[in-house]
């Protein structure tokens, strides 16, 4: 039997790789932080909501529905409104505020759904959770075993499609130098717009799965996107596998610290569990911030490789 | 027939939030519009201010009236705040030194915090300070609904009415020092802008690089930037709070203390004060209206109106942002004292030619 805590801190590790991983996707190909991020997984969550709710499915169905969603919807976004926004010569940070202004109007959208859901058919429609809809794997909730399956496949799926396919090179290609990449004869549009297809898809899919151990509502994102900033910078914000490692980092380090500060400090602490990612993220800024993958480059510079530190030992 | 009262409290409350708006959009023009500093963090000198207001007035007015022995600040609140607003109403000196001195505890206190927040990434790229400023502002809300003593968690705090020795005209003399204290701040900002330091703060906006070449120290600016919009921008929540005289921590969320003045800016043009203040007008009376007239809506949607309220102004955003960029009156070139009304064209002609 796991302790709870650590069920905790596993699944919470794990929505964030989902949702951190898009995060730096887009900042990638798009170079600019997408506000509007957390409000995909929103949308998972309520995907999940009419599933078991409204159509008393199993909740699971609602996981690949809510993908589909969410990666039509990051398309839609990046096509509609960045797209545009970018055709009209729109400086970086005016692309960034919109996607705030998407943030807003996409919350109202699920803020609507969830009032005519109340008014309608009478269901408490904000902070649900379904822990009891879930199965169990070998005693334990069977949302860990999933969500640390997706995870995994996230981590070794990147890898294959960043190294052994066309695609993934020419994804490599628009993020180093887009101008450049174009020239070769890659599709950049068709790249951005799968990237951000992708990102939609995973925090629709970390939306879906939160209502299964964490209590969800329209607000849950905003919450959330705090701990996705901290995971991205602190993984470097400009590389994939730095987003995976802070996930897990900052997922950990908030739940498994919250935890212990609460033993140290009283119960009172678990309010403020925001301000562990936040002060993370205020550190890593200081001292480092190119996060863990600056840490790594500085010390291969110095030509300290893990290989040579072995060969050294021997 | 239409009750001349209601009328006049409507305009009040509309002048009022014009007058508090239009601070905020001051603030961020002055450090988007003219520095080129992206402050998404906004709330934050807001919740600033309105926490200063909600926990210290009451608490200095009690210690200096005596009122209130034995009983506890946030759970006998109400109680105490009608014992202190009874002197209050014979005391106008004391009310306007508190008020004053409020003012000044909260610049102080935003000052500290607008550094603070900005500090981890004020040398980094812009997007890195954005991220990090609208953290710090979520942050803010989180002590604020959960730092009991503060301004009660999820339940409010009173504020003591400073100016309840106007009387029946209470609400007309906060709305006109309101409106004042706005004032002064829009004309010191257009000053501050349109002296040799506003042209150095757009320099450093525009190039940075070239700022740097000839001496400037670009970091230091834009902290000294950032410290003095956070300032302007506590003045908000500290009028704010003195105008519904009640702090309620869970008001100060994103959408309305960072997006609507960000809106406001866009609106109107950023880095021109007079555009600030005309987008403001624009967006405090689309929302006034929706606020207003949202109970014609209501008997024919199933969700509340708010939620319409802010699809409606969020993609007003995007359209501005892809139609006009500019705003509705775009930056001039700044009449700087000292220099010629008109920048001459000729040298930049004979350059082509040559």
């Amino acid at each position: 039997m796991i302790p709870p805590v650590i069920t905790d801190a596993v699944m919470y590790a794990n929505l964030l790789i989902l949702l951190s991983t898009g995060f730096t996707l887009t900042y990638l190909t798009a170079k600019i932080p997408n506000f509007a991020h957390a409000t995909f997984a929103g949308i998972g969550m309520y995907v999940t909501f009419t599933v078991f709710k409204i159509w008393k499915l199993d909740p699971y169905i609602a996981a690949p529905i809510a993908f589909i969603i969410g990666a039509g919807f990051g398309a839609f976004i990046y096509v509609v409104v960045i797209g545009t926004l970018k055709k009209y010569g729109a400086t970086l940070i005016s692309i960034t505020i919109s996607t705030l202004a998407i943030e807003i109007i996409v919350l109202a959208i699920i803020n609507i759904y969830a009032d005519y859901i109340q008014a309608s058919l009478a269901i408490v429609s904000r902070w649900f959770m379904f822990r009891y809809a879930d199965f169990e794997f070998m005693g334990e909730p069977g949302v860990l075993t999933v969500s640390t399956t997706l995870a995994g496949l996230l981590i070794i799926g990147f890898h294959l499609m960043l190294t052994k396919t066309r695609f993934g090179i020419q994804m490599r290609a628009t993020v180093e130098d887009s101008a450049l990449a174009s020239v070769l004869g890659v599709n950049v549009e068709l790249v951005s717009t799968v990237s951000w297809l992708l990102t939609g898809g995973l925090a629709g899919l970390a939306g879906s799965l939160l209502p299964l151990w964490l209590q969800g509502s329209p607000l849950v994102g905003e919450r959330i996107l705090i701990s996705v900033f901290a995971s991205s910078i602190l993984g470097g914000i400009s590389s994939i596998y730095g987003a995976m490692l802070g996930g897990y980092l900052i997922g950990l380090t908030e739940v498994l610290g919250t935890v212990a500060l609460m033993d140290v400090l009283g119960s009172w602490v678990s309010a403020y569990r925001l301000l562990i990612p936040l002060t993370v993220m205020a550190m890593v800024l200081l001292r480092a911030p190119r996060g863990v993958v600056g840490i790594i480059e500085g010390i291969q510079a110095r030509g300290l490789s893990v290989r040579r530190i072995l060969r050294l030992k021997r | 027939m239409i009750d001349i009262g209601l009328l006049i409290n409507i305009i009040i409350d509309v002048l009022a939030f014009l007058a508090i708006y239009l601070i905020l959009a001051v603030s961020l023009n002055l450090q988007y519009g003219y520095t080129g500093i992206p402050n998404f963090g906004l709330a934050l000198s807001a919740a600033g201010g309105a926490y200063v207001t909600g926990a210290l007035t009451g608490r200095i007015a009690m210690t200096i009236y005596g009122v209130g022995e034995g009983l506890d600040f946030m759970s006998d609140n109400t109680k105490i705040t009608e014992l202190i607003n009874a002197r209050l109403s014979h005391d106008p000196l004391m009310g306007i030194l508190i008020f004053i001195l409020i003012i000044a505890i909260a610049a102080v206190i935003n000052a500290g915090l607008g550094y603070i927040a900005s500090r981890p990434a004020i040398k980094l790229r812009a997007d890195y300070l954005m991220m990090t400023l609208i953290a710090m502002a979520e942050a803010a809300r989180v002590i604020g609904l959960n730092y009991y003593p503060l301004v009660g968690g999820t339940f409010w705090v009173h504020v003591p009415d400073l100016f309840a020795w106007m009387g029946d005209m209470r609400n007309v003399g906060v709305c006109l020092v309101i409106f004042a204290i706005s004032l002064i701040v829009f004309l010191a900002v257009q000053v501050m802008v349109t002296s040799p330091y506003g042209r150095l703060l757009r320099a450093v906006r525009d190039n940075e690089v070239t700022a740097e070449c000839v001496g400037k120290d670009v970091v230091k600016i834009r902290t000294k930037v950032i410290i003095i919009g956070s300032v302007i921008a506590s003045l908000a929540g500290v009028l704010y709070s003195f105008h519904l005289q009640t702090v309620l921590a869970a008001a100060f969320k994103r959408t309305d203390w960072t997006f609507w003045p960000w809106l406001m800016v866009m609106v109107g043009g950023p880095s021109n004060n007079i555009g600030g203040a005309v987008g403001t007008l624009v967006v405090i009376l689309t929302r006034r209206m929706i606020i207003y007239y949202k109970h014609y809506f209501e008997a024919y949607v199933p969700f509340e109106v708010i939620w319409l309220e802010q699809i409606m102004l969020g993609l007003a955003l995007i359209l501005i942002m892809v139609f006009r960029p500019q705003g509705l009156i775009p930056e001039k070139p700044t009449r700087v004292r000292g220099l010629p009304t008109k920048p001459s064209q000729k040298p930049r002609e004979k350059s082509k030619e040559a």
